[in-house]
């Protein structure tokens, strides 16, 4: 089997779409100041990760790369129960989503 | 009685100093220190009376009682030894005889006072440690004893530690002592490199054999003496460390007693007298001596005499009578030194006590002016002072008189005949007169005291007096100092004045009953003909002198048998010549003695408008002497202040310099803090990107330049 | 074409950058509309310079057409989402959008024949998750004053500049490496073809259960006897295997341990959420204000 080929499309095009869907969470969480927002944006670069992750798992059939989506599903699942927790925590304390508002330890 | 028990001496006043701390835990228990502490000071002296007889037959290397073994380094080994003689006998029984007197008294006197036990346990501790002073068999052990006592010292004049004056004598008595102390210290170091031993038997032998076998004085021989001798200075309070001694009397007054007249001061006497043959090496050691204590018998004579407080009187006094014990040892006599510090023991603490005992009746009043014919008030206390003083005065056939006239014997035998020396014979002279000094100033006190029409003014202090009603109102300082009537009254005979009893006994019969005694434990006068190779290693080496005339003897006949026998004739002629002088030196003496107390009853009892008018017209003087010629102020321009100049140049340049260094550092990580800290927002979307840029320099590294 | 796919992805990068930065939300919103302009540009292009540039020229005959159009379609969806995400300025429309982008790598889930992580993706994210965070907003929203439509602190982007050049250094510096086919190709050469991850997976998944499975059954006193020579039908062949059966297969097999701690994991968030929602605060909003 080709490197560069699988079916039509090649490993590097869902990594590609694997890679923007990461960074752009990644900007949105530098960029939003809304702390669910942020999460959300969080959450979006897990799903980059899981669009790479079943990608190579196609690449190579091998059926470990969607285990390991399953156990981001499960660490996403679990860190958005703690998140939002916290978030109501921190809302029920300054009425705001704010991140900036949460600046104490500046230096 | 087995002479092993002598062991026990020093341990059993450190047990009650143990006692009397577990006694300081509970309110309930301080009353049973006073007890504690007497006996552990009174069960030593019973132990002191049960082995004299063994201690005083033992010979050679049987003196030497080691318990155990103290510091042991290479060749360098110390015991915790005792080193027991007739001299350590003499200052056993000055120091647990008196010591316990003493504590009997201050049992009454500290009564009701805050930190009762506290003071016992002090007592005590001071006990253990002037007993371990005089029987140590080495230096080593006999420093420890020093630095202990100077410790209790401390303690026990900083006893009203809420009182700024008693503080500020407590740190001067250790800051002035330290320099003695030091000197002490390195005098020791120095005798343990030049005699390879510390021990007390070993060095003295060791000099008394260069002085018999004659030697060529190296450095050390020279200066191992002044050494010593400035720790003797500063311990026994002469020219130029006496000035703490005076300051120290803001001390309780029965620490004054046994403190600062009877035992610790002494030690500076005893340590001299125990190592005479090393002072004996170099020449100019024992005449210095000599000069230093004359001078300050004079000088502290003089001051006594226009000081207006009483302990202050005392306290003078005591100097003065220190500088005739170092005269007395200074002049080779170390049986006069001796003697007198046994007799001064018991009349200057019966003095001091009897001074307690006024100042107590009068509510802490010690000023002479403010007090006057207080005899139909407290007759007992009057007439135990009344004897004390004439001890202290040399009044014939009282103790005082025969062991000053002892030391004054010795040291104008010194001064006259074919080998004397002006500087002793002027000594001498000097001393007569600080006799008749004395003589005034002891009884001006006493008359202007007890004598006179009746007149007093309360002092206001209080020293939760009061035996009657000690039990109702304690230490409350406020129970009767309202200002309602508190007449003088006599203090109870048990525990205070018959303690006085025993010490007035003491101080009248001492000489009398013991001169014999002392003179045989001391084991002879410098008159003895005591060939230098017998003597025993401890007090009593053979006077300069002697070695002195041998050599003049065998020079002028040549043969040894010649000097010996010349020897034998001139010591003979010596002896005569010296009897001579004892006898003319005791009328002479007495003579000064009377007139001394006669003119103090003229001036200060019979016609005081006369003496008021005298001290105007020579207003000068008085003042002079009033602030001790200026000595304090002196020493505060020449040494306080320069030392304090120097240590605020220290502390500038600790300030400044160190502190800078240390400042400095410590400012860098705070430099870089500042710079980098813009950094630290506090923002998650700053933490965020930074770490973005991480992650994106990092995999830009790794897979693009990397490969 | 293939010597200028480096440059053209850099061009992308760069260009992407700034169509993002535009977009995002700013003060003045003046050149705000040029972003999806550039943006949508800057895809196309990206995207018909992947298509035709003839990087697979050699593809094979029988390819899926039909994959390769559900691929562009469903990245160019999640990637348009995952912007309005990140752009749009009310918290509840950007989770609307997110739930676009979690159904579109469904949809490439599926492209990569991992059905089940389609549905799961779906199911987990697009249900439980995106409903918590939904409430979440909502209850928010509901108590600030304004009513949560425009929240002032959210208008503007937090350096937007910073940010897009940052992430965009980072998806280039990514996309260099993802397209370096001369290293790949490299790489591989060096690799024994027997020992490939797909072969290795092939010889252990295909033998292993086999010869593990035995029929048991009870005997009159109740003991487990093992009965002899049946044997299991060869079921077990991965290329006969449902996906869902695969994935199955492989976490319980192969990951035994780490769904033991997935399990731990979420019991002890479950606790933890459960604690964090009973801690009592102080409310500083109303000590202030009060």
């Amino acid at each position: 089997m080709p490197l560069t080929t699988m079916d039509s499309l090649t490993l590097s095009h869902f990594l590609l779409t694997g890679a923007v869907l990461f960074c752009l969470g990644l900007i949105g969480f530098i960029t939003r100041r809304n702390l669910i927002i942020m999460f959300l944006c969080t959450e979006m670069m897990f799903q980059g990760v899981a669009v790479s992750l079943v990608a190579f798992s196609r690449y190579h059939l091998n059926d470990t790369g969607q285990t390991f989506v399953i156990f981001v599903l499960t660490i996403a699942a679990a860190e958005a129960a703690l998140a939002l927790g916290l978030v109501v925590l921190l809302f029920r304390r300054k009425r705001t989503l704010d991140a900036l508002a949460w600046s104490q330890l500046q230096g | 009685m087995s002479i092993e028990l002598i062991k026990l001496i020093p341990w059993i006043p450190l047990l009650g100093a143990a006692l009397c701390g577990v006694c300081c835990m509970k309110p309930a228990w301080r009353k049973a220190a006073g007890p504690i502490s007497a006996l552990s000071i009174f069960i030593p002296f019973l132990i002191t009376c049960g082995v004299y007889s063994a201690a005083s037959g033992l010979t050679g290397a049987e003196k030497v009682q080691t318990v155990y073994s103290w510091i042991g380094v290479g060749g360098f080994q110390v015991n915790m030894g005792y080193f027991v003689d007739r001299l350590t006998m003499v200052m056993l029984f000055v120091v647990t005889g008196i010591g316990s007197l003493i504590a009997t008294y201050a049992m009454g006197y500290m009564k009701g006072e805050r930190g009762y036990a506290r003071f016992f346990m002090g007592v005590s501790l001071f006990i253990f440690a002037m007993t371990t002073l005089v029987m140590a068999d080495n230096l080593v052990l006999l420093y420890l004893g020093w630095e202990g006592v100077g410790l209790c010292s401390y303690l026990l004049i900083g006893y009203y530690y809420e009182k700024p004056e008693a503080v500020a004598a407590a740190k001067k008595a250790f800051i002035v002592n330290r320099i003695g102390d030091l000197g002490f210290a390195l005098g020791i170091f120095l005798t343990y490199k030049t005699y390879g031993s510390v021990s007390l038997a070993e060095v003295t032998t060791e000099a008394a054999k260069r002085l018999t076998e004659g030697f060529d004085p190296t450095a050390a021989d020279l200066w191992i003496p002044f050494l010593l001798m400035l720790g003797a200075f500063g311990k026994s309070a002469q020219i130029p460390l006496y000035v703490w001694l005076p300051d120290a009397m803001a001390g309780p007054t029965p620490v004054s007693a046994l403190v600062h007249a009877a035992t610790m001061v002494t030690a500076g006497v005893y340590m001299i007298a125990r190592l005479i043959p090393v002072f004996q090496l170099s020449p100019a050691a024992l005449p210095t001596v000599a000069t230093i204590g004359g001078v300050t018998a004079l000088l502290s004579g003089t001051i006594a005499l226009c000081q207006y407080d009483l302990k202050k009187v005392f306290a003078y006094s005591t100097v003065s009578q220190l500088g005739y014990m170092f005269l007395g040892v200074g002049a080779l006599s170390t049986f006069g030194g001796v003697f007198h510090l046994f007799t001064h023991a018991f009349f200057k603490a019966l003095l001091f006590l009897t001074a307690g005992s006024v100042m107590h009746a009068l509510a802490g009043q010690l000023d002479l002016r403010a007090m006057s014919g207080l005899r139909h008030k407290m007759p007992v206390t009057c007439w135990l002072m009344f004897v004390g003083c004439l001890a202290l005065a040399g009044f014939p056939l009282t103790a005082g008189f025969f062991s000053k006239d002892t030391i004054l014997a010795a040291a104008m035998t010194q001064g006259t005949g074919p080998h004397g020396s002006t500087l002793f014979l002027f000594l001498a002279l000097m001393g007569l007169f600080t006799a008749f000094l004395t003589a005034f100033y002891t009884f001006r006190l006493w008359f202007r005291v007890f004598m006179g029409p009746e007149h007093f003014e309360m002092g206001d202090e209080h020293h939760g007096d009061d035996h009657g009603d000690a039990h109702g109102h304690g230490h409350d300082d406020h129970g009767h100092s309202g200002g309602h009537a508190h007449e003088p009254h006599e203090m109870p005979w048990w525990p205070m004045n018959a303690p006085l009893a025993a010490l007035a006994i003491g101080a009248v019969l001492a000489g009398l009953v013991f001169g014999g005694w002392m003179e045989r434990s001391i084991e002879g006068s410098t008159a003895k003909p005591v060939a230098v190779a017998h003597v025993e290693s401890h007090a009593a080496a053979a006077p300069a002198y002697q070695i002195i005339t041998v050599e003049n003897a065998a020079e002028g006949h040549g043969t040894e048998a010649g000097a010996e026998h010349a020897a034998a004739d001139s010591h003979d002629d010596e002896h005569h010549r010296e009897h001579t002088i004892h006898i003319v030196m005791m009328f002479v003496s007495s003579i000064i003695a009377l007139v001394g107390i006669a003119l103090a009853a003229y001036f200060h009892w019979l016609n005081r408008p006369l003496t008021d008018k005298i001290a105007t017209k020579f207003a000068a003087v008085v003042e002079v002497l009033y602030n001790k010629y200026y000595v304090d102020e002196f020493y505060d321009m020449v040494i306080v202040k320069p030392l304090r100049g120097f240590g605020h140049l220290f502390y500038l340049f600790d300030q400044f310099i160190i502190n800078g260094l240390v400042m400095t550092v410590g400012h860098i990580p705070r430099l870089a803090g500042w710079v980098v800290r813009p950094t630290q927002s506090g923002k998650m979307q700053g933490y965020g990107l930074g770490m973005v840029l991480g992650v994106a320099v990092v995999a830009l590294l790794v897979f693009r330049w990397a490969f | 074409m293939e010597q200028y796919l480096e440059y053209a992805l850099y061009i992308g990068s760069v260009l992407g950058a700034l169509a993002l930065a535009v977009m995002l939300p700013r003060q003045s919103g003046g050149i705000r509309f040029l972003g999806p302009m550039l943006g949508a540009a800057t895809l196309g292009g990206l995207w018909l310079f992947l298509s035709n540039g003839g990087l697979w020229a050699d593809r094979d005959p029988g390819m899926s057409s039909a994959s390769f159009i559900y691929y562009y379609l469903f990245s160019a969806i999640a990637i348009v989402s995952a912007v309005r995400v990140i752009t749009h300025t009310r918290p509840v429309y950007a989770a609307l959008w997110f739930v676009m982008v979690v159904l579109a790598s469904a949809g490439l889930f599926l492209v990569l024949s991992a059905q089940f992580m389609a549905f799961a993706v779906v199911i987990i994210y697009g249900g439980a998750i995106l409903v918590t965070y939904m409430f979440v907003l909502m209850l928010a929203s509901q108590s600030t004053p304004d009513g949560g439509s425009s929240q002032g602190y959210d208008k503007v982007a937090k350096e937007p500049v910073l940010a897009c050049a940052a992430g965009f250094l980072l998806l280039a510096v990514l996309l260099s490496v993802i397209f370096d086919y001369h290293r790949l190709d490299a790489a591989r050469a060096q690799v024994d073809p027997a020992m490939t991850d797909a072969a290795l997976i092939e010889s252990t998944l295909g033998n292993r259960p086999l010869q593990a499975v035995k029929t048991y059954e009870y005997n009159d006193a109740g003991e487990a006897v093992e009965v002899a020579g049946v044997t299991q039908p060869n079921n077990l062949d991965p290329t006969r295997l449902a996906n869902a059966e695969r994935v199955g297969l492989d976490l319980f097999l192969s990951h035994p341990l780490g769904l033991e701690l997935a399990g731990v994991i979420l019991l002890v968030s479950l606790i933890g959420a459960i604690v964090i929602a009973k801690t009592k605060v102080p409310d500083e909003h109303l000590a202030v204000s009060g």
